[in-house]
């Protein structure tokens, strides 16, 4: 493992997978089960009653089970079950490209950072050297998926203060920006894209929206600006599911101030020559969660179009019978993502993933205490939680 | 301050594509309809006898050597006509175990493109006023008693929409969802904006 060592407790914390607890350069056993995701209040209250939302509500993209514990208006204790609808994944003794097909269904609105992290775990248990055109054309389609979430989370966010137009008009982008990645792509959620030493994604018709690309970063920016001068939506936002301390990672870490981004601090893909410095900001509510994301949109656009000139499809021809460890992590829209494979005569024997949402749903539930029920839904929205990659088991 | 973003709002204009009266403008080629015969080995078996079966089918290109995506986004099946919801069709969703790229795509025929609230089709938070239940996602233990409930808790006339592959044949992530029979499919992983929409259109009667 070029990336990876066992038993060193180094860096900041990442997250946990099946077996292990997961730090920045290095993972330690964990024998004990996770902790459940809770935080009950300690004086009994006869004034607080419990309040179910969820798992199927209208609310929220996906399904979830929230038992919140308030007195009225303000949450004074939250129990999460994020596993109601977790899935079972067969991937143990299969094909890197069969495992592959599943990897990317995790989570679909990340399927790119899934593929790529998986792939990379398993080129690093294969020790190859990757192609420099495949490295920037991982980039390239990292950053048109970070782009498109990060575009989600702030549309979610217009939408519970009313704010009807700026919601639609970053809808009518996001929806541009997933056309082009369906016709480069062929495919509007990068399914069957990523491949072992491979991009499978047409960079010359990419290079023909260049102009595309900076008209939307322009829109995009106007939006912004407008929500920015917005008080009423500013107010919503500010002193909202305050959280400064850790698990914190992506977005939510560097808007609490934290320089942690797994872009600048890894090796797996060469963001430093594109000379790449994370944005920080020093407000840990759902404001600075926001401002974050509407800043990295603008860089990943950057990115995007510095990292597409050096971008090229390219073969590699591997053996099926190849053995051997590896793990890897980068940056999804959400946070650190992190795969362990362990690959016998090219199947996998084992595999485990810490998912970004796990710890992003910790810091929430954290963050959400004496808030207010009505700002529930910005303080959720900010931290951008996927609860398909939360509750995946590999079989 | 509201002014501001109904003046921007109008500066924009008619932002809304004229599907389905004309053709998709930007048609995703996978998913979409595939043809041809192919004796190739599917990994999640949508190839039965060399037929292709949109049931099973994620649309992961790995037959396109000798099957041929046609790009045309007609993707579904109704076995039921709803003409009583005609005026208008209120959906609840239940994710049942997805990937959450139904759920984004199903909330994406509401985008300027789209629109589909110009169809009378409508997204409502309560299964008391809904008339049409849309599940997504593989068969899961947790939200087996929450479809049912839920279907029980809605009014009369009502109806049923599988979406997606996960939904209707499992795409070989787990089972499909057993319970309730469909009054539509919608296949595709996910499928377009294009296919919901219409598919959506004409399943509560409406000419497009």
């Amino acid at each position: 493992m070029r990336y990876y060592k066992f038993n060193v407790r180094d860096g900041y914390y990442i997250g946990e997978t099946r077996q292990f607890s997961v730090y920045e350069k290095g993972m330690i056993r964990r024998d004990e089960p996770l902790e459940r995701l809770q935080i009950i209040p300690k004086i009994n209250d006869k004034n607080h009653f419990n309040f179910q939302y969820g798992p199927a509500t209208g609310g929220l993209i996906e399904s979830l089970d929230f038992k919140i514990i308030t007195n009225g208006e303000a949450i004074k204790g939250i129990v999460v079950n994020p596993y109601v609808k977790s899935r079972t994944m067969r991937c143990l003794n299969k094909t890197i490209d069969e495992c592959l097909l599943l990897v990317e269904r995790i989570n679909g609105y990340h399927s790119a950072s899934h593929s790529i992290a998986f792939l990379s775990a398993v080129e690093d248990a294969l020790n190859i050297d990757i192609a420099e055109g495949t490295y920037y054309g991982r980039i390239v389609i990292l950053e048109l998926e970070r782009i498109r979430s990060h575009l989600l989370v702030l549309k979610r966010m217009c939408e519970p203060a009313g704010f009807g137009v700026p919601m639609y008009q970053l809808s009518y982008i996001n929806e541009i920006i997933t056309r082009i990645i369906s016709d480069i792509s062929g495919h509007r959620y990068f399914y069957s894209t990523n491949k072992l030493n491979r991009v499978d994604v047409d960079f010359g018709l990419l290079s023909s929206y260049i102009q595309t690309l900076i008209k939307i970063k322009r829109e995009f920016e106007n939006i912004f600006d407008g929500l920015l001068e917005s008080k009423i939506f500013i107010n919503r936002l500010q002193g909202n599911g305050l959280i400064r301390d850790d698990p914190l990672i992506g977005p939510a870490a560097r808007a609490a101030g934290f320089k942690r981004d797994a872009r600048s601090n890894i090796s797996i893909l060469p963001y430093k020559e594109l000379n790449f410095e994370p944005i920080i900001f020093n407000e840990g509510d759902s404001f600075g969660r926001f401002y974050i994301r509407g800043l990295e949109i603008s860089q990943s656009f950057d990115l995007c179009i510095n990292a597409l000139e050096r971008a090229k499809k390219s073969e590699y021809d591997y053996s099926n019978n190849f053995s051997g460890e590896g793990a890897a992590r980068l940056e999804s829209p959400s946070g650190d993502l992190f795969y362990y494979v362990n690959i016998d005569n090219g199947l996998i024997k084992d595999i485990q993933m810490s998912s970004p949402s796990y710890l992003n749903l910790k810091s929430f539930i954290k963050s959400a205490i004496n808030t207010i029920f009505t700002d529930f839904h910005f303080n959720f929205e900010s931290f951008g939680i996927w609860v398909s990659e939360v509750g995946v088991e590999f079989i | 301050m509201s002014n501001q973003w109904f003046i921007k709002g109008v500066k924009k204009g008619i932002l809304t594509e004229g599907f389905p009266q004309l053709p998709p403008e930007k048609p995703p080629l996978r998913p979409s309809l595939l043809n041809g015969s192919s004796n190739f080995k599917c990994p999640v078996g949508a190839l039965d006898e060399n037929k292709w079966n949109p049931e099973k089918c994620i649309f992961c290109d790995k037959c396109s050597m000798e099957m041929h995506f046609t790009g045309d986004q007609k993707l579904f099946k109704i076995n039921r006509k709803m003409n009583a919801f005609k005026r208008s069709l209120y959906i609840y969703i239940i994710d049942s175990g997805t990937c959450g790229a139904c759920n984004t795509e199903l909330f994406n025929i509401f985008s300027p493109q789209y629109d589909a609230n110009r169809y009378g089709i409508f997204l409502t938070n309560t299964p008391r006023n809904a008339d049409v239940l849309v599940l997504m996602g593989v068969e899961t233990e947790g939200m087996k008693s929450v479809i049912e409930e839920t279907y029980e808790s809605m009014p009369e006339p009502k109806c049923v929409v599988k979406m997606g592959t996960c939904a209707i044949g499992g795409a070989g992530i787990g089972s499909k969802i057993s319970s309730l029979e469909p009054d539509a499919l919608i296949y595709g992983c996910p499928p377009s904006p294009y296919t919901i929409l219409e598919a959506l259109i004409e399943l509560k009667g409406d000419k497009p």
